[in-house]
Order: structure tokens, then C-alpha cells, then sequence
């Protein structure tokens, strides 16, 4: 069965809207730089410079939510704009996230532990369900809501679950895609895994040293040919490959050769019915951490062997938004497969000694994009890969 | 039909490596313990002193299983309500009091809700498809609907469960954002299913969350089963808002799991056993434990 996509939003340090987001890949300008708020000093990050109210009033959005759940809702809005809501076409929404309302959740702690004016109640936005749930009622896609948090492959893991409950029969059209705020956990967390990068990171470069953190959302709408002829809506793309595999070596490693990357990218082109040669541009998880990209490597020359067609991280763009990036990516692939775009991979130098593999350095036009293939790799060696194609 | 090939629960019950836990159940009492087996058979001593309890016993339930059916995962489904709390409130308290530049990453990376999901994939060295589902009291309804699409998909041995974590903290948000009917609890189910026949499988597994009344959405639901609640043997409910025919027997089951929000897992382990122990056809398990987010399974015997 054909997966369309319909639609598509996402927010992030490069863009609150698509039309934004190219503009900021188009002039190689990043998003992300020393933080600004108090909590993150002394880190770059990719941040949106707008604070919950001002994104509140700018959106038109009322819910009382947490960031996390206020970004979904952005980005979950732009891709859902114009979408007829009808009982005859069963909608729902599948959201990843890693840190849910931990926004909120952390502050109120803080105040738990000093003993000062704990307010219980705030709590109710720490669960991640609820965050996919307020999103879902703001869009009104309630049939179906579930929230898949595999941490960093959170999102590509939500499209393959939409594809997979609609090829199931239990869904016609589904908002599949991811959200994380920056938060002090995160920030502390990978502070203290010690692979933060003090500078702008380097993803697939020699001399990379770690990530920079980011936060956003994307999301997109998956359609069945039947949503489609009721919703009257125009297919920009389809959902046409997904797997997830696990790497089973080690909690926050990967393994060398990248094991679990090579059988998430293998079965995905077997669902797409393609070869590793139909692929023409590869949106990598490319961290920048020395673990991740390396092991990448190893999985895309094991793949695609000596026909390794372009590839880039777009996360020296964003920042590494955890959960969010499969969907943020996911909206990047379309927008390269309508416009025949393929992204650089900035701050790229050398080539990694092992694999010796140079990424996409300029922004590039006029190519011919026809299957784009998208990584997310998380924590607990959770490997997905999705595949966007063209109509 | 899904059927079920092997169970493991770790509870407040004696519900692990029990033939059948029907005549061991008994309401949960305030400040009882999880029922612990000795989880240094499943886990080398220096891993367990690292790990979290929800992360020991989604492990030792999933190696159980596994050791039951013989035969690696094809793929494998968790679900969670609230993740590893434990590390969770660890990191937050350590990262909030430190002044140290250097803090200890054990808890942030066993904080994230997959952390379950990927000991298991390296506790079984298993390679499979690995999917960590969170939604509040439905977070095992998600899960099994995605195991079940996993069989429909063609795989032939399936590991479904779901595990959550009580920590004290929890109990300073009573009555507010949790009831405090039921005790606070811990527990994890996990089952092997799979398209081939057994006794026991789940035949639908339906979620709403958009529900205006708990009575109307299961009438819809049985009667895509060509079903009314006159045909079902037992209901085990997590409320009394649905009015059961007095011909049914009915269970509440958060009385014996306590309560976390993916108690229903073990509700579906006591209607197994419950269909066995009693030779009855069929059991539906009601979930509203949330007001308006519901989850129906229904359960049948091929035997009786």
C-alpha cells in the first residue's frame, strides 16, 4: 500500500516554518551559538530565541502545555493546516519525545528540593503521553494517539509506526513525527557522557569532538490512498521505506561496523523495493559525536559500497533535537525532494581517517531527488532508518 | 487471534514462576513489596547493582520468557507509563545539588523510557525490531497493538510486556494527580505471542481517546466482535462504570496489581490464567483508569 505525505511543519533554531528553515540551509546558517539563558550558559546551543508566551501569542496557541508539547503543537499545526476533519477518515497522532514535560518538570523539582513553594500540580505535564495527547486535541486527530519515546530515534520511529497502522487497516491518515525542548536534564546529561563539543560541532569531520544540543519539533501527515481521495489533498511526497533494528552492543555506544545501522538501512530499502543505487541524497544521524559517526560511516560503506551517493548532517544546522530530529529530517527530505535540493554538512574539514568519507559540502540545486534516505540511532542501540520518495 | 505462548510477572503478588496465578492473588496492602525472585539468575551481579527495580524485573520477565519459548524475539514491543523514575529523580536530585563539573552518567543514560527495551535487546543479544511505547494508562494497549501488527506483518514469536516503577516521591502528588484508591505499585508482564495456536489469545485490543462514556464505546467495541457483554465469562475492570450482567464475574484487578499505569499487562496475565483455572471461554479487560482515555482487550480461550 502507498503511504502519501500530504503535509509538513517543524520549528527549530534555523526556522519556525518551513519557507524560514530553507532560507537558513540555503546560507549555510547555523542555528546554533552560545546559549542564552541562564541555565545553559557555557554551552552553544541550538535554542528558538522565543520564549513559551511569546510562541503562545504568535501561534494563536491557548493550551497550557510545556514547551516540548507547545513546539509539537507549532509544528503539528503547520502540517495539519488546510487538512478537512471528516468521521469517515480515521485520524491519529504518533509523537516522539525523549524528554516530554521535563521542561516544567525540572524547575518544579528544583523547588521540591529546596523546600520552597512545590506546586504538585505542575507535574501533570511531565508524562510524555500527555504532551502527544494535547497535541492531538489541538489538531483534532484523536482516534489514535501514542507516543513512541526510543530517544533519539523517537520520531522516524512515529512515521514507521504511522505507515505500519495504516498498511494494518487501523488508521487512513496519521501526524507522525517528534518534539524536545532544550533542558537542563539534557544539558546536564550529556555534559556529563562528556560528548558535548565547547565549539560548533563537526559532524563526519576528523577532528569532530562531540554534539550540540537543539531543540525543535517537525512533524508530518501520512495518508492512505483512501484518506486522500475523501481529503481531497495533494500528496508532496510518500513514506515509501522504514525498519528498526537494534544494535544490541552497549546502552549509549554503537558498535564499530555499525551493525544494527547496516540492518535498519538494508531492510528499509527492502520495504521500499529499492536498491542501495536508487538512493540520491542520504540524510545522516551524523552527531558529530567520535562514536556515532564513525560507526555511521561504516554502516553507509558496508550499504551502499563504492556508489555512496551525497550525504550530510543537518545537525551542525540545528543542533541535535533528540527526539524531534527524525521528524525535523523527515521535513528537510521532502523539502529536498520538491525543490531537487540536497544540504552541506557544515564545519566539515577532514575526512574521517577510517572510512576516508567526504559529506555534501555546498548547498546544492537543480538535482534530480528522487528517494531520500533518513537515519536516527538512539540510546539503547535503537537504529531506524525512513525513506521519502517522490510522488 | 494472538496467541499467547508464554507469561512472566514480577508483582506485589506471588506471580513469578507460578503454574497459575488465579489462587495465589490477594488484595494488595499499603506499603507491600514487590515480590522480588532472585534476579542474580538472570543478571551477572555487577550489572543488577547498576540497575533500576523497573529495569530488574523488565529484564528477568523478558529472559523468563524467552527461556519459556525457547526461540529468539522477532521483535519486541514495551510498554511504560512514567519510565525508569528511579533514575529519572536520581539525575534530576544530582545535576540540581552537584557543584562538582563532573557528574556520574549512570542514571541519565538509564533514565530514557527505552532503557528497558534496550536491556533486553543486550540481555538477549537480539537484534530485532525494538519499540518503547508511552501513553499514560494505555501505554500497554499501544504496545500490544503494535505486537499484534508485528504478527500480521509476518513474525512468528513476539515479546509484548510492559513494566513502570513506584518511587515515594510519587506519593507526595496524592490524591492530586494520582488516586489514591489503590496502593502504589511496581510491576511488569511481558508475553510471547504469535499467530500460532495455543490455548489462550487476545482477539481484539481496542483504544479510545476521545471517550465520552466508557458503557457506549464497549457496546461499539463487542459488537465489532459480533459480541454483547452477555457473552463474556469474566470483566476485569479498573472502575465500576460499566454495569455487568450479574451472570459475569467480575475482577477488579488494580486491587491486586496496585496501582501503575500499565497495570492492565498483568490484568491480561490474571484473565490467561483465569480462563485455564476456570475453563471459561472468554475475558474482556476494561481500562479506564484515566477519564476518558480507554482501553478494551478482549481475551478468549480456544480450548473451552
Amino acid at each position: 500500500m502507498k503511504i502519501y505525505i500530504t503535509g509538513y511543519g517543524l520549528i527549530s533554531s534555523i526556522g519556525m516554518n518551513a519557507d524560514e528553515s530553507l532560507v537558513s540551509l540555503k546560507n549555510h546558517s547555523t542555528g546554533i551559538e552560545d546559549a542564552r539563558l541562564e541555565t545553559m550558559k557555557g554551552y552553544k546551543v541550538g535554542a528558538i530565541h522565543a520564549t513559551n508566551e511569546e510562541l503562545k501569542e504568535k501561534f494563536d496557541i491557548k493550551t497550557n502545555c510545556s514547551r516540548t508539547a507547545l513546539l509539537g503543537i507549532i509544528a503539528a499545526k503547520q502540517a495539519f493546516n488546510g487538512h478537512p476533519l471528516s468521521n469517515e477518515i480515521r485520524t491519529g497522532l504518533i509523537s516522539g519525545t525523549s524528554v516530554g514535560g521535563m521542561d516544567v518538570s525540572e524547575v518544579e523539582y528544583k523547588n521540591y528540593l529546596d523546600g520552597e513553594n512545590h506546586n504538585p500540580d505542575n507535574y501533570k505535564h511531565h508524562s510524555s503521553g500527555v504532551s502527544s495527547e494535547q497535541m492531538a486535541a489541538e489538531i483534532g486527530a484523536t482516534d489514535f494517539v501514542n507516543t513512541i519515546s526510543t530517544a533519539c530515534s523517537s520520531a522516524a520511529n512515529a512515521l514507521m509506526m504511522g505507515a505500519r497502522m495504516i498498511n494494518n487497516g487501523l488508521l487512513d491518515r496519521v501526524v507522525v513525527g517528534g518534539t524536545d525542548a532544550l533542558t537542563k536534564f539534557t544539558i546536564s546529561g550529556f555534559k556529563s557522557l562528556m560528548i558535548f563539543d565547547e565549539e560548533w560541532c563537526r559532524p563526519f569531520d576528523e577532528s569532530r569532538k562531540g554534539l550540540n544540543l537543539g531543540e525543535g519539533a517537525g512533524y508530518v501527515v501520512l495518508e492512505s490512498e483512501k484518506s486522500i481521495s475523501l481529503s481531497k489533498q495533494k500528496p508532496v511526497a510518500m513514506l515509501s521505506g522504514w525498519s528498526n533494528a537494534s544494535d544490541s552492543f552497549h546502552q549509549t555506544a554503537s558498535s564499530q561496523d555499525g551493525h544494527g545501522a547496516q540492518l535498519s538501512m538494508q531492510e528499509a530499502l527492502n520495504v521500499a523495493g529499492l536498491k542501495p543505487e536508487d538512493i540520491d541524497y542520504i540524510n545522516a544521524h551524523g552527531t558529530a559525536t567520535p562514536n556515532n559517526d564513525l560507526s555511521e560511516s561504516q554502516a553507509i560503506k558496508k550499504i551502499f559500497k563504492s556508489r555512496i551517493p551525497p550525504f550530510s548532517s543537518t545537525k551542525a544546522y540545528t543542533g541535535h533535537t533528540l527526539a524531534a530530529s527524525g521528524g525535523i529530517e523527515a521535513v528537510f527530505a521532502i523539502l529536498a525532494i520538491q525543490n531537487g535540493y540536497i544540504y552541506p554538512n557544515l564545519n566539515f574539514r577532514n575526512a574521517i581517517e577510517e572510512t576516508g568519507l567526504i559529506p555534501q559540502l555546498k548547498f546544492s540545486e537543480n538535482n534530480k531527488v528522487k528517494h531520500v534516505l533518513s537515519n536516527s540511532f538512539g540510546f539503547g542501540g535503537n537504529n531506524s532508518t525512513v525513506i521519502i520518495s517522490a510522488v | 487471534m494472538y496467541y499467547i505462548h508464554a507469561i512472566a510477572s514480577i508483582t506485589h503478588q506471588n506471580s513469578f514462576r507460578v503454574d497459575n496465578i488465579i489462587n495465589e492473588l490477594k488484595p494488595i496492602e499499603k506499603d507491600s513489596d514487590l515480590i522480588s525472585p532472585d534476579y542474580k539468575e538472570f543478571i551477572p551481579g555487577a550489572a543488577l547493582r547498576r540497575l533500576s527495580p523497573v529495569l530488574r524485573i523488565g529484564l528477568t520477565t523478558s529472559i523468563e520468557v524467552k527461556n519459556k519459548v525457547n526461540k529468539d524475539f522477532d521483535a519486541i514491543s514495551v510498554g511504560t507509563a512514567l519510565g525508569c523514575l528511579k533514575d529519572t529523580e536520581k539525575f534530576l536530585t544530582t545535576f540540581h545539588t552537584s557543584t562538582s563539573d563532573f557528574l556520574s552518567p549512570t542514571a541519565f543514560i538509564q533514565s530514557t523510557h527505552n532503557t528497558i527495551g534496550g536491556q533486553i535487546s543486550l540481555g538477549l543479544g537480539n537484534h530485532a525490531y525494538n519499540m518503547t511505547h508511552t501513553q499514560n494508562n494505555l501505554s500497554f494497549e499501544v504496545a500490544l497493538i503494535d505486537a499484534m501488527m508485528c504478527v500480521n506483518e509476518g513474525k512468528s514469536n513476539v515479546l509484548v510486556g510492559a513494566a513502570d516503577e513506584h518511587i515515594p516521591f510519587l506519593e507526595t502528588l496524592q490524591p492530586k494527580l494520582v488516586s489514591n484508591q489503590y496502593p502504589l505499585s511496581t510491576g511488569a508482564s511481558f508475553f510471547a505471542i504469535s499467530g500460532k495456536k495455543n490455548n489462550i489469545g487476545v482477539k481484539a485490543v481496542k483504544t479510545n481517546f476521545n471517550s465520552a462514556s466508557t458503557q457506549e464505546d464497549l457496546v461499539n467495541f463487542l459488537s465489532e466482535q459480533n459480541m454483547t457483554l452477555n457473552d463474556v465469562d469474566v470483566v476485569l475492570n479498573s472502575s465500576d462504570t460499566v454495569q455487568i450482567p450479574s451472570t459475569c464475574d467480575s475482577i477488579d484487578y488494580l486491587n491486586f496489581s496496585g496501582l501503575h499505569y500499565s497495570a492492565s499487562a498483568f490484568a491480561l496475565h490474571i484473565a490467561h490464567d483465569y480462563l485455564i483455572e476456570k475453563k471459561k471461554k472468554t475475558a474482556l479487560i476494561i481500562n479506564d483508569m484515566c477519564s476518558g482515555k480507554t482501553g478494551f482487550m478482549l481475551v478468549q480461550s480456544d480450548e473451552a
